[in-house]
């Protein structure tokens, strides 16, 4: 195939290739370089280089300004919020892929439209009963409300891959005396792990970088999450980009290793089901 | 369907099969129903509720019928809101279908390491979007900013990105660079999913390239492009991280957005007028969620 296409026509597309890489890679580049550089370098003496490089950002960001106990928070409610949406989420796919019951196509329904709904259109009401529910300003009412978007996700996910495996296993093992919890987290479960591992790592990266509902339900600095302690450090009057950007940089880190960890299955998840962009 | 139940199980009960196998299922799917009901259907309800009345934080409020929507209407801010949603979801999404197209055909010609290439196009969604926009406010900042560096080392004057006319286009752009990757791997995988028979048909025909384009690619792959675009939209109306942290809105309600205003309102605790804020672009999100819900429903048929 390649070699039909004429010279020009190949020196053009790497040449459009080139260009989309320049223009993904440039903001990343930049976001490095600033967490590399001091204020005076900055602003002084701008450059898109690192002239005088130093890691005193990312020192001042443990030391002064207690990153540690963010990145604490936001690993508590994601990993947290994960591992109960996940569980429950397989619960109720296996429900309305496998069993047959009046109104499931209903609860199928509801699960998909509270998927497209989005968290900003819930957050005033949701924040009156947060508080009533006495939850307000702790790290467990935060992972509570991340089950809004965290539930319906990993359902919508989890039905796909639960309707890409057959039936067949599950069968034989009930017939041979299984029961329907055996079936599913013995047969169906090991067979669908890509889908899990993918639907754990979107669950994950979505509370992981959730801003709104963490602006609104963490005030207290002691429980803020990475989203809401960097938004904290641009609406004061200083800014402080070269520290800002060093709390980017270790809060990209892990989402990032994680998503090229788990690449493959990533991708099979867009096309699962489509993910919020 | 219904798989036989062990022995033993359907031996003893006194109901039937058909019972405890429904019974079953609502158990399994209660957990994930009660969480939506508390967590999506009663907000849902209780936000229209209040948006009719002057409830404040600590307070209950009454009832004061449409006053919130008609002190609403009047306000510029919210009529800026509106014409700024239209703008910003109008452009993102025509740059977005179009651009991410070309850019997702361009990866499905024979090129070299196409995996490569597919990852390295997913690093701006790979990361987190606080992240993106933090970046892309520090790259226009008129001191020390990226784009003022290259402005002036070019020889240009420095540029004010985030001035009424520009703020705008900036956000759009911004935007634009997180949101692309989604589109472009979905659009890829579709079209690598269009059966090469099609083309090889059409090329007997005798088709050139751009009628292969309207005749075989578009339709095979149309599905695809009306779901992403419908939930993109749904996504990008009501975005908060973008404007947030690249403009709060500002400068004098040039970027305010719907969920930008229901924040600022949520923060003077009149909650019945913030609610209103949302509830009044609820019929538009309704009707486009009705119509994802059908579409998504769709690709579940088999």
């Amino acid at each position: 195939m390649l070699n039909r296409i004429p010279a020009g026509q190949k020196i053009f597309y790497y040449a459009m290739l080139l260009l989309i890489a320049v223009i993904i890679l440039f903001p990343i580049y930049y976001m490095f370089t600033v967490s590399l550089k001091l204020p005076r370098d900055i602003y002084r003496d701008p450059s898109l280089l690192p002239l005088r490089p130093t890691l005193n950002n990312y020192v001042l960001m443990f030391t002064q300004y207690q990153f540690l106990i963010n990145i604490r928070n936001s690993f508590i409610v994601a990993s947290l919020s994960t591992i109960v949406s996940v569980f429950i989420s397989c619960l109720a796919a296996y429900s309305l892929v496998r069993v047959r019951y009046p109104g499931r196509k209903w609860m199928g329904r509801l699960i998909l439209f509270s998927y497209l709904t989005p968290s900003s259109l819930l957050f005033i009401p949701l924040a009156v009963i947060i508080n009533r529910l006495q939850l307000g300003n702790t790290l467990q009412g935060l992972i509570f409300v991340y089950l809004t978007f965290a539930a319906p996700l990993s359902t919508w996910l989890l039905m796909g891959f639960f309707r890409g495996v057959p039936f067949d296993l599950e069968e034989q093992a009930m017939v041979d005396g299984a029961t329907r919890l055996q079936a599913l987290f013995r047969i169906l479960l090991p067979i669908a792990a890509p889908g899990l591992i993918a639907v754990s790592v979107f669950t994950f990266t979505g509370a992981w970088n959730e801003l709104l509902l963490a602006l609104i339900f963490t005030t207290s600095p002691s429980i803020r999450t990475i989203p809401v302690a960097l938004q904290y450090l641009i609406t004061g009057d200083v800014f402080r980009w070269n520290l800002i950007m060093a709390g980017a940089v270790l809060a990209a880190l892990p989402v990032m290793i994680l998503y090229y960890l788990s690449q493959r299955f990533v991708v099979a998840g867009i096309g699962a089901g489509a993910v919020k962009a | 369907m219904n798989p036989a139940l062990p022995k033993k199980a359907s031996g003893q009960s006194r109901l039937s099969l058909k019972t405890r196998t429904s019974f079953l299922g609502y158990a399994l799917a209660a957990p994930v129903a009660i969480c939506l009901l508390l967590l999506v259907f009663y907000p849902f309800a209780f936000a229209i509720g209040i948006s009719f009345t002057d409830r404040e934080i600590g307070t209950v409020g009454k009832f004061v019928g449409l006053a919130n929507f008609r002190y609403l209407a009047g306000l510029p801010s919210f009529q800026k809101t509106i014409t700024n949603t239209i703008v910003l979801v109008g452009s993102v999404q025509t740059l977005k279908l179009v651009l991410c197209m070309g850019i997702a055909l361009l990866l499905n010609q024979a090129i070299r390491a196409r995996q490569l290439w597919r990852g390295l196009i997913l690093l701006p969604w790979a990361m987190p979007s606080f992240v993106a926009y933090l970046t892309w406010r520090l790259m226009y900042l008129p001191q020390g900013g990226a784009f003022n560096i290259i402005a002036v080392g070019l020889g240009f004057n420095s540029i004010d990105f985030m001035t009424r006319d520009l703020a705008m286009p900036s956000v759009v752009a911004a935007t634009f660079w997180r949101g692309f990757p989604f589109w472009v791997i979905s659009f890829l995988a579709a079209l690598q999913a269009v059966p090469e028979e099609l083309y090889e048909a059409a090329a007997i025909d005798g088709a050139n390239r751009w009628h292969r384009f309207w005749n075989v690619t578009i339709p095979s792959i149309r599905h695809v492009i009306t779901v992403i675009v419908l939930l993109s939209t749904i996504w990008t109306t009501n975005g908060f991280e973008n404007i947030w942290l690249l403009t709060q809105g500002g400068p004098s309600d040039a970027t305010m957005t719907f969920p930008v205003l229901a924040y600022f309102g949520l923060q003077t605790l009149r909650i019945g007028e913030a609610s209103a804020v949302s509830v009044a672009m609820l019929p538009v999100f309704t009707i486009l969620a009705f119509i994802g819900v059908k579409l998504l429903e769709r690709n579940t048929e088999d």
